[in-house]
């Protein structure tokens, strides 16, 4: 390792502006070699509980290196993903990053999926010294690890995706606000800060908590969750959920006989597969997203026009975050011309922590611990169809409160 | 604040949920009195079933239950099959131990097979009376729960009557209770064994095309269903159903009841409280033992 470094190091410091070329000789790394392709290694929960969004998100991330092979490559490189599965499991995630910078020498790695994910694996990256742009973990937890290599390749952190909704129920009139809240969060870092970042806000508003509930993952019955709700009667309903955990709350509410007078649930309302699954009953749901198909900016015209011919449908929030995670790193390689193991890695999150890149989700630029500088759109199902609703500016519908029964 | 009416709401939960635990445990507890087999299998052929029923949903538009007619005898000739081709093999000596690998191994296969043809997207099938409810003395009643927990009633009456009226039943019990004697008296305990394996994944067909009616489904799901079943089965005697069926209903309804001062997180630990304190206090079990024999 130590005499791999320094031969990387001594080819650096043998040339100018042009190392890729010049460490052709880089040895099995391929630290370089305008022939050999640039890996990329990425671990994602292919199986197991987070298998619905890891699918996504390798389909984003597949989408962005065909793209990217399509127009040239990287620095003239065509780029390769090496893909493996960790099966949702925060032991697996940390030895597949091992192996994917130890033992096969990738060049670069990006993120996998989920919070719980995120900070084992950003660890990993971290020891080795290498750049760590990923797509899913926004909770606060991530940024509050002490890592100085990461960021994270969407709008807003985890906390506050719900920061439009807030305003808009806290501008209401004393006399339409909502007065009660219930909230019921999977134990799960992202889920619950969601939830939790709406409820400070709405508590110091005054509306008040009626419900507080955390479930863990493995839960399978809602039923009993769904019947405290219920009896609090609250009028707004707030899930810091993920994808079957809302669906199967939602139907449990809804078999109570419940009607919210606002419902809003992170994650599982983008989901393509979410109205079907809760019977098409999702007039008036509110969902934050950092990402719509329908988005002006010139790369996001360009992603849904590829995604769309190459998967057969428009990409998703997990989608459009991978492919996010490729646009930030590859902006890096081309601003800093190198994309290999060592001292390139610190080059490539020294520019990043000053840059501001146009992606998929907007400009988006990073605090010093990687956090997102901008903010979350609110979604809402409005005639059948999710729409954004707020911020004002960017609307596509009126926000509707309150909710139509469902 | 816990009202009376939230009491009651939740303790009829409690027991539409007892009753599915009730179904789902009976096939578990059944392989170990037969033939000492620990089946971590079975809550993956409960995913399968549960696939099968919203595949038969998806293709046809036909109601899940009706998928029953074909997946209970797939499932009996499945289980049968499973049992003199694989299970049978095992050394009686080390028989518990190896089933739990070999099982641990099906199990594994299923779940890779499921993700492989339906992918690890959620599903869930669509009723038109998926939300519908009605009212019990002030409780709603979800019509799907109702037709899951009849479904589970029915299924453990017929498996009683089957149990203690047929001849097959009584060869079956007298397999439980004393193989050698059984041989000694002239029944095939082998031939037993294996139909008595393919009741419970008969079991486990009708448990799956219950859970489909109210649950998202995904491959991995089973997971999340063999403990709570392993620790009702433990603490209701290994063998015994009727012992499964008031294991379960005691633990469904402390479980639903629980969540309300305790919340869910706490409230689901109690299956493996009651495991403990079963291993500790009484290690066959709480309706182990004489009455496990009598079923």
């Amino acid at each position: 390792m130590n005499a791999r470094t320094a031969l990387r190091l001594g080819c650096l410091a043998g040339v100018s502006a042009l190392v890729l070329t010049a460490c052709s000789g880089g040895g099995e790394t391929g630290g370089g070699n305008p022939s050999e392709p640039i890996r990329v290694g990425i671990s994602l929960p292919l199986t197991g509980d987070f298998s619905e969004p890891g699918k996504g998100v390798q389909r984003g991330y597949e989408a962005w290196a065909a793209a990217v092979n399509s127009t040239g490559g990287l620095l003239g490189r065509q780029v390769e993903l090496r893909i493996l599965d960790d099966q949702s499991n925060a032991d697996r995630v940390v030895a597949d990053y091992e192996q994917l910078i130890a033992q096969d020498q990738v060049d670069l790695v990006f993120g996998p999926f989920s919070t719980r994910l995120v900070v084992p694996s950003g660890r990993v990256a971290k020891e080795y010294g290498m750049l760590f742009v990923e797509p899913a973990g926004a909770a606060a937890q991530v940024f509050e690890q002490g890592f100085d290599n990461l960021f994270y390749a969407a709008p807003a952190v985890a906390n506050d995706h719900y920061n439009h909704l807030a305003e808009a129920i806290t501008a209401m009139p004393e006399g339409e606000r909502p007065r009660t809240a219930a909230y019921a969060a999977m134990d799960d870092p992202f889920a619950q800060g969601t939830a939790y970042g709406l409820k400070e806000k709405l508590e110091a508003a005054g509306v008040q908590t009626v419900v507080d509930l955390v479930y863990p993952p493995n839960t399978t019955d809602f039923s009993g969750i769904a019947a405290q709700i219920a009896n609090s009667q609250a009028d707004v309903m707030v899930g810091g959920t993920q994808y079957q955990d809302a669906v199967n709350m939602i139907v449990a509410l809804r078999q109570l006989g419940y009607q919210p007078k606002l419902a809003a649930f992170s994650t599982a309302p983008t989901n393509p597969e979410f109205p079907n699954a809760i019977g098409g009953a999702t007039e008036g749901i509110v969902s934050p997203t950092g990402y719509t198909p329908e988005a002006p900016y010139p790369s996001n015209v360009d992603f849904v026009q590829r995604y769309t011919a190459q998967f057969g449908s428009p990409p998703t929030e997990d989608e459009a975050n991978a492919y996010t995670t490729g646009q930030v790193v590859a902006a890096a390689v081309q601003a800093v011309g190198c994309a290999e193991q060592g001292d390139c890695q610190q080059r490539l999150v020294d520019w990043l922590r000053t840059a501001t890149v146009d992606t998929v989700v907007g400009p988006l630029n990073w605090d010093a611990q990687g956090r997102p500088q901008s903010a979350h759109l609110i979604q809402q199902y409005v005639d059948g169809q999710i729409r954004i609703v707020l911020p004002k500016e960017t609307a596509e519908a009126e926000f509707t409160y309150p909710k139509a029964p469902w | 604040m816990v009202t009376g009416s939230l009491f009651f709401q939740s303790l009829v939960l409690g027991i539409l949920l007892g009753g599915l635990y009730a179904l789902l445990a009976a096939g578990l507890t059944l392989y170990f009195g037969v033939m000492r087999v620990v089946m971590i299998a079975h809550a993956a052929f409960l995913v399968l079933a549960a696939y099968l029923a919203w595949d038969v949903h998806q293709r046809f538009g036909i109601d899940p239950l009706l998928s029953l007619i074909v997946t209970v005898p797939l499932f009996f000739l499945a289980g049968v099959g499973f049992q003199r081709l694989l299970i049978s093999r095992l050394r009686p000596a080390t028989v518990t131990m190896m089933s739990v690998l070999l099982t641990f191994a099906v199990a594994l296969v299923i779940e890779g097979m499921l993700g492989f043809v339906y992918s690890g997207t959620q599903r869930r099938v669509q009723l038109s009376y998926s939300a519908a409810s009605i009212q019990v003395f002030g409780a709603q009643v979800a019509v799907v729960k109702l037709i899951a927990f009849g479904l589970a009633a029915l299924s453990l009456l017929a498996l009683f009557l089957l149990l203690t009226r047929s001849r097959f039943g009584q060869a079956l019990r007298a397999t439980i209770q004393h193989p050698q004697a059984a041989r000694l008296i002239g029944i095939d305990t082998d031939k037993v064994a294996g139909y008595g394996f393919g009741l419970g994944l008969a079991t486990a067909a009708v448990g799956g095309a219950a859970l489909s009616l109210d649950s998202t489904i995904y491959p991995s799901l089973h997971w999340h269903w063999i403990g709570p079943l392993m620790a009702i089965i433990v603490v209701g005697g290994l063998g015994s159903i009727p012992g499964a069926a008031i294991a379960a209903m005691v633990l469904g309804i402390m479980q639903s009841l629980l969540q309300l001062p305790m919340g869910t997180t706490w409230a689901q630990t109690v299956f493996y409280l009651a495991l403990f304190a079963t291993l500790l206090v009484r290690p066959q079990g709480f309706f182990g033992g004489r009455l496990a024999q009598r079923f």
